[in-house]
């Protein structure tokens, strides 16, 4: 009997710090959703509001761009950063000279601090002393003292460059490692077949690698729904509200606004989308090993 | 004339020299096996006639023509793999149909020329399926499909019965062995097995370290094996290869003693298949010890003889029977079937 216990009780201590840390946070942010609390005024929730918080969000202008900023952000991030990872992957599949040396330098990106990228690429991109403002400046003069960062569509595209540099050596060893489990005859077979390397890559390597790549998809969807350091630390939600990232933008209702009911409301419905992605990967992923197994 | 003619090819990996310079002439309409162990260098040879490795010198003639800087499609070839290197993602159809698609013929031909291929291979009923549905005898069969579709010059096979098991290697075994015939093309085909090589061939060329060591008909292979290497590599069970001397006209060895034309040398190894030994009860039999293992194999059984390091097995009938360590006599039935080499050459003496 005693024994028959034992494994719970060991459980016990890991079951009571992700309670404290996750199932209590997140139960509490949930019911915070449903009252009103502004923590100016009171340090805990006042009545409940039902799902006003909600509704409101639907029909709030700041809340719908932030949603806006954050659907282009995710959708160009996610396309740039799997295109780029797959043609990476695929030129550095072959073992060449370099080939230990460029991958140790192809993690580097993916190994810094992202609040960290978005303070140098604002220093790199700042049109006095910017080395990339300059440098550009330089080649095209046509670019020179372009005020990169205080431009709506500029900001949003170095927002964009920034997470697609930091997510890309990533997303590569997904790849390489998708393109190590693809048997080399199938591309072989293609090649005496009369298969041109595009038709190859196309037909033969990039059909195989569905699998992988719908992972790298939707895991950078989850992280660029998320995104926030580099929002706050290179345009700070800006020019205007521009790259006012979801994140961003309940992290100021909640903590520059202190309005924590709207807030929590607002966090939900990011979770919720996530939710929805995780889900809708999941029986996709189900469906894919289903028609490789069977 | 699909003649493909290998001349002085040579391939290094660097420093490490993979197959050393050698030519070789596949007549055309030929089925050649190269047949050596693992690393000995035949898929490279393969890879090499198919375009999918370079040669590091020598040249390679397709029908008469250099085809060295060629690609793989150019060269007229089709591939069958040991992994069978199906698309996973295709149906067995498209698999079947995606030379001919690249290669631009149109639908209504490419539709009849899948029917017609999966008919000859029985895979009719099965074009609709994924190759993950399939087994390893069907999966066989839609990469020889897509081989034989679009009527290549040449064949080359790269142990393409390796990866199924026994009983269906002996089915598919036939099946290569007709297709061949039935379509004439010419085919070169790699394998460590021996019995596929003696079985599928007109003429086999045994490798070893990248070298071909003989290059000849199975049955010449067999009966006059050029060396020590394939005496061992060829037959099954393999030849007995018994080192001795030969003093007076006699090859000596522990419990062996029989008369060889050859002069006195020490260092010989002499060669005798076990169905070239009968088991006697004569004393006095060339080859005496005592009953080491008896192993039935159906339609014969197996009998091993020991004498000090001397081991000899022999092929007795399949009811022979008698008690492991009583005395044993064997002879050889054709003293002009006994093969004897030199043992640190490996060369055949005489």
């Amino acid at each position: 009997m005693k024994d028959r216990l034992l494994p719970y009780w060991l459980l016990i201590p890991a079951f009571m710090i992700v309670l404290a840390t996750t199932i209590y946070p997140l139960a509490y942010s949930f019911i915070t959703s449903f009252r009103a609390w502004d923590l100016t005024k009171s340090r805990r929730p006042e009545g409940f509001v039902g799902i006003d918080n909600y509704i409101y969000a639907t029909g709030e202008s700041q809340f719908l761009n932030s949603l806006w900023v954050t659907f282009i952000f995710v959708i160009t991030s996610v396309i740039l950063t799997v295109i780029l990872a797959m043609a990476l992957a695929l030129l550095l599949r072959r073992k060449g000279p370099m080939h230990t040396f460029t991958r140790i330098i192809l993690i580097l990106p993916f190994a810094m601090s992202p609040a960290l990228i978005g303070v140098s690429y604002r220093f790199m991109f700042n049109p006095e002393f910017g080395v990339i403002a300059n440098g550009l400046g330089a080649v095209f003069p046509a670019l020179q003292g372009v005020p990169w960062l205080a431009d709506p569509q500029l900001a949003m595209g170095i927002l964009v460059l920034t997470d697609v540099w930091h997510w890309t050596p990533y997303m590569t060893f997904m790849c390489l490692g998708g393109l190590a489990s693809i048997p080399r005859e199938t591309e072989e077979a293609a090649r005496i077949d009369g298969a041109s390397n595009l038709r190859i890559i196309f037909g033969i390597i990039l059909p195989q690698m569905r699998g992988v790549i719908l992972v790298m998809a939707v895991l950078k969807t989850i992280f660029a729904l998320k995104m926030f350091d580099q929002v706050v630390t290179l345009t700070g939600g800006g020019p205007g509200t521009s790259t006012e990232t979801l994140a961003y933008f309940i992290f100021n209702v909640g903590f520059r606004w202190f309005d924590m009911g709207y807030a929590s409301a607002l966090a939900w419905i990011l979770t919720a989308i996530m939710m929805f992605i995780s889900i809708w990967y999941v029986r996709m992923l189900l469906s894919e090993r289903k028609m490789a197994t069977a | 004339m699909a003649e493909v003619r290998l001349v002085d090819i040579e391939k290094k990996y660097g420093a490490f020299l993979a197959v050393p310079q050698q030519s070789l002439t596949i007549h055309d309409g030929e089925f050649l096996v190269l047949l050596g162990p693992s690393g000995c260098g035949k898929t490279t040879t393969m890879r090499m006639i198919a375009g999918l490795e370079d040669i590091t010198s020598g040249d390679i003639m397709i029908k008469g023509e250099r085809v060295n800087d060629k690609p793989p499609k150019d060269r007229d070839i089709a591939m069958v793999f040991q992994n069978y290197g199906l698309y996973p993602h295709m149906t067995v159809r498209q698999n079947i149909e995606y030379p001919l698609k690249l290669r631009g013929v149109d639908k209504a031909t490419r539709k009849a020329r899948v029917q017609e291929t999966a008919a000859k291979v029985e895979l009719d009923a099965l074009l609709d399926r994924r190759p993950s549905e399939l087994s390893g005898g069907q999966r066989q069969r839609v990469a020889l499909a897509r081989a034989i579709v679009r009527t290549p010059s040449i064949f080359l096979m790269d142990e393409p019965l390796s990866n199924l098991d026994a009983k269906l290697r002996v089915t598919m075994r036939a099946e290569l062995k007709h297709l061949h015939h039935e379509l004439g093309v010419t085919t070169v085909y790699v394998t460590h097995d021996q019995m596929e090589a003696m079985t599928l061939a007109n003429r086999v060329a045994v490798m070893r370290e990248g070298r071909i060591v003989q290059l000849d008909t199975p049955k010449k292979i067999y009966a006059e094996p050029a060396d020590l290497f394939v005496a061992g590599f060829i037959g099954s069970p393999s030849m007995n290869l018994i080192d001795g001397v030969v003093k007076g006209g006699v090859f000596r060895a522990d419990g062996v003693e029989i008369p060889v034309p050859l002069g006195d040398r020490d260092g010989v190894v002499l060669g005798i298949r076990p169905e070239e030994i009968d088991i006697t009860q004569d004393a006095g039999a060339p080859i005496s010890g005592k009953l080491y293992a008896l192993e039935l194999t159906g339609e014969s059984t197996l009998v091993t003889l020991r004498n000090g390091p001397s081991s000899v097995c022999a092929r007795g009938h399949a009811d022979f029977e008698a008690e492991i360590d009583s005395p044993c006599y064997l002879a050889p039935k054709d003293e002009a079937r006994i093969h004897l080499f030199d043992r640190a050459s490996g060369e055949r003496l005489g």
